[in-house]
């Protein structure tokens, strides 16, 4: 059953409140757009056919919602003109497809299964799960996104990406700040930044491309044993490390060296300007990230006994 | 035969091979190099300048091949590349010493009179003491010309004259040193 | 004693005569046995020079010469670029490496087997260097969209943006500079057209993104 719901209709719902509360029947296969200015969007999934929102808008402040065929879509309403700033808390069936957007805005999407489009200037965006065409783009806020499979691209500009337990074709790019993948199987990675480290610790397939591209910092990838892959390395400044050796037989030109381990099917290339290249087994990888982790949770522990 | 000619291509290229370790910065695999070449740019320092100042200018020329390493594109062998560098720190130093024109003679006998000037004034010097007695500018364009194998042109580009200057210092140098070539 | 040719016989000896100079001091030097000594005593200073010895120095100036390689006196690197799998390394996994003089390559034998590699041309060297002049007019045409249209931005944003254009502006100037000392290097190439590419969508997702606050 459609149901055309108004502005008139939700603005009156809770004229002076500073909240809305109401709960939406979508049909099948029906997606999600949300457009916020300031405040956060927060997405939970169930398995109803009904969309749950919850808005914290202040009297002043309000929310729209229209379907139209087959996609919802809300946006921070605002009583007079200008723009307001909206908490958005909304629970959606599990396969919705989800395109978020705001301003000055967080984004936090946690359960869906379906495919994600987040996009804002100014705030942080994390989610959990997705599949299909994953798109999350934010400005001045960093981004994460875990167990996701299908087609991803997520950018940032002025801070870090941290990627974990993806499958699927990944591009990952910022400019300020590092790129971190990990648990990752992919047959086609790509991830760039210019003021910050790259990590890598997932599969290198067959056949798959891997890209690896900083200018000022340190490329990590981690390389199985038995990986069948072609490396070409590239640093101006900085040093080359392997962990393991590596049969010099390729190319070499000033600044890039060629390496083949195995049949050579895979093609990764790992450069940095000024940066070092770490080529490592994943089991050092693992090692590093669990003292890593303790570094952590020792200068939090200290934190708090301070008096 | 063919292990033989491998050998030697193992060689010359195991010094190419010294080189692009040491423009990457490897030093171990310069001083490879340096205990290669040592001899031949020390010789040459020598002859073109003096003994006092071989073993400094000498090391000039590797500090220097050191930082230009990295412009080193394997097109000639290492070898030749070092020694026209080698032969632009001499010049250059030439320069900086303030060898004048003047220095090149003209007429008699360059050797004449020189008696007494080095530590042990021999009776019979063999011709690398001639050599190095010689008059600068009649000694460099032999040794450019006859050692090293420059052609008069380039030889006045480098010392700064014109090309029958070189020519004639070449033919004085060699009429003085002829008389100690069994020595 | 010397007569007019004395001093022509070097040039004679090394060939530099014209052709009727050399038919006339070929006469002369069919007359006159003084000449003919002199030519055969230059011949034998020239072959003399030639069989000189090189001398090692006296004493080992190796010490003094590492002394004064330090890392810094590398012109265009800020750091030592150090390759830590080197030879020894490589050379436990029984590869050699062999520079063919020429053409670049690198080559690795497995002892008793030869591979030939052919060098890799650079094509992308002339390639890129035309797309960058193309990209440079691209990057000021969008930077002055952005200019005019950054007002559309919050300030905080429009500072965010700049530490960015700031941050790819260093790289690619650094990336440049490393250029000018190695104009022909793939590498340096490609990474300098990848970040002014990446300029140029910077600019392009803050223009759109400005175009759309209303």
């Amino acid at each position: 059953m459609l149901t055309m719901l108004t502005a008139a209709v939700l603005a009156s719902l809770a004229p002076l409140q500073g909240e809305t509360d109401t709960t939406i029947a979508v049909p099948a296969g029906a997606s999600l757009s949300v457009n916020n200015f300031g405040g956060s969007i927060v997405v939970h999934a169930w398995a109803q056919n009904r969309v749950k929102i919850h808005a914290e808008h202040g009297s002043r402040g309000g929310m729209e919602a229209s379907l139209a065929g087959n996609t919802l879509t809300l946006r921070a309403g605002s009583r007079h003109g200008s723009p307001s700033v909206v908490d958005f808390e909304i629970t959606v069936p599990q396969d919705m497809a989800l395109t978020l957007s705001g301003t000055y805005t967080e984004i936090e999407v946690d359960g869906v299964r379906g495919p994600i489009s987040a996009e804002t200037v100014d705030g942080s965006i994390d989610v959990r799960g997705g599949s299909g065409i994953i798109t999350l783009h934010s400005v001045q806020g960093s981004v994460t996104l875990a167990d996701a499979t299908g087609r991803i691209e997520v950018n940032s500009i002025n801070e870090s990406i941290e990627l974990s337990n993806i499958s699927g074709q990944i591009k990952a790019e910022t400019t300020n700040g590092n790129v971190s993948l990990w648990g990752i199987k992919s047959a086609s990675v790509e991830a760039t930044t210019i003021n910050g480290d790259v990590e890598y610790e997932g599969t290198i397939n067959d056949g798959g491309t891997y890209t690896f591209d900083s200018h000022n910092g340190d490329i990590t990838v981690s390389v199985a044993e038995g990986a069948n892959v072609t490396i070409s390395v590239a640093t101006a400044n900085g040093d080359i490390d392997a962990s393991f050796p590596l049969p010099f037989t390729g190319l070499r030109e000033k600044h890039r060296y060629t390496f083949k381990l195995g049949t050579g099917s895979a093609r990764m290339e790992a450069e940095s300007f000024q940066g070092d290249i770490n080529l490592r087994r994943p089991a050092e990888m693992h090692m590093r990230q669990k003292d890593k982790d303790k570094d952590k949770h020792r200068n939090h522990n200290q934190d708090r006994e301070e008096p | 035969m063919g292990d033989q000619v491998l050998e030697e291509t193992l060689t010359a290229d195991s010094i190419g091979a010294d080189a692009a370790l040491a423009a990457s910065g490897d030093a171990s695999a310069f001083e490879r190099l340096y205990r290669t070449h040592v001899a031949r740019v020390h010789s040459l320092v020598r002859r073109m300048l003096d003994a006092d100042e071989a073993d400094d200018v000498t090391q000039d020329v590797f500090v220097r091949a050191w930082e230009k390493l990295s412009t080193f594109r394997g097109e000639s062998a290492f070898g030749t590349w070092l020694h026209r560098l080698a032969v632009n720190v001499v010049l250059g130093r030439r320069k900086t010493l303030g060898v004048e024109r003047g220095r090149f003679h003209t007429g008699e006998d360059p050797l004449e009179g020189v008696s007494g000037r080095r530590e042990t004034p021999e009776v019979s010097m063999d011709f690398e003491d001639a050599l190095a007695r010689l008059p600068d500018g009649a000694r460099q364009v032999f040794v450019l010309h006859d050692v090293e194998g420059y052609r008069h042109e380039e030889i006045a580009r480098m010392l700064g004259v014109v090309p029958g200057t070189s020519k004639s210092q070449l033919h004085h140098a060699r009429m003085a040193l002829r008389r100690y070539l069994d020595r | 004693m010397n007569d007019q040719w004395t001093d022509r016989l070097s040039e004679y000896v090394d060939g530099e005569l014209a052709n009727s100079e050399r038919t006339a001091l070929e006469a002369h030097l069919a007359t006159c046995a003084e000449c003919r000594a002199i030519v055969a005593d230059l011949r034998k200073v020239v072959a003399r020079a030639k069989a000189l010895e090189d001398r090692a120095p006296k004493v080992d100036l190796w010490s003094g010469i590492h002394a004064r390689l330090t890392p810094g006196r590398r012109p265009g690197v800020t750091r030592p670029w150090r390759v830590s799998f080197s030879v020894p390394q490589l050379l436990a996994a029984s590869i050699a490496l062999i520079l063919l003089s020429g053409s670049g390559a690198w080559l690795a034998l497995k002892p008793r087997q030869s591979a030939v590699v052919t060098p890799r041309p650079d094509p992308e060297f002339a390639v890129l260097n035309v797309s960058t002049r193309r990209t440079d007019a691209a990057i000021a045409d969008l930077q002055d969209v952005f200019d005019r249209n950054k007002s559309r931005l919050d300030t905080s944003t429009v500072r965010v943006v700049q530490q960015a254009f700031t941050t790819i502006d260093r790289a690619i100037a650094e990336a440049r500079a490393a250029l000018v000392a190695d104009p022909g290097n793939a590498y340096l190439n490609l990474h300098l057209a990848d970040t002014m590419r990446r300029k140029l969508e910077l600019l392009r997702r803050v223009n759109a993104i400005a175009a759309a606050q209303s």
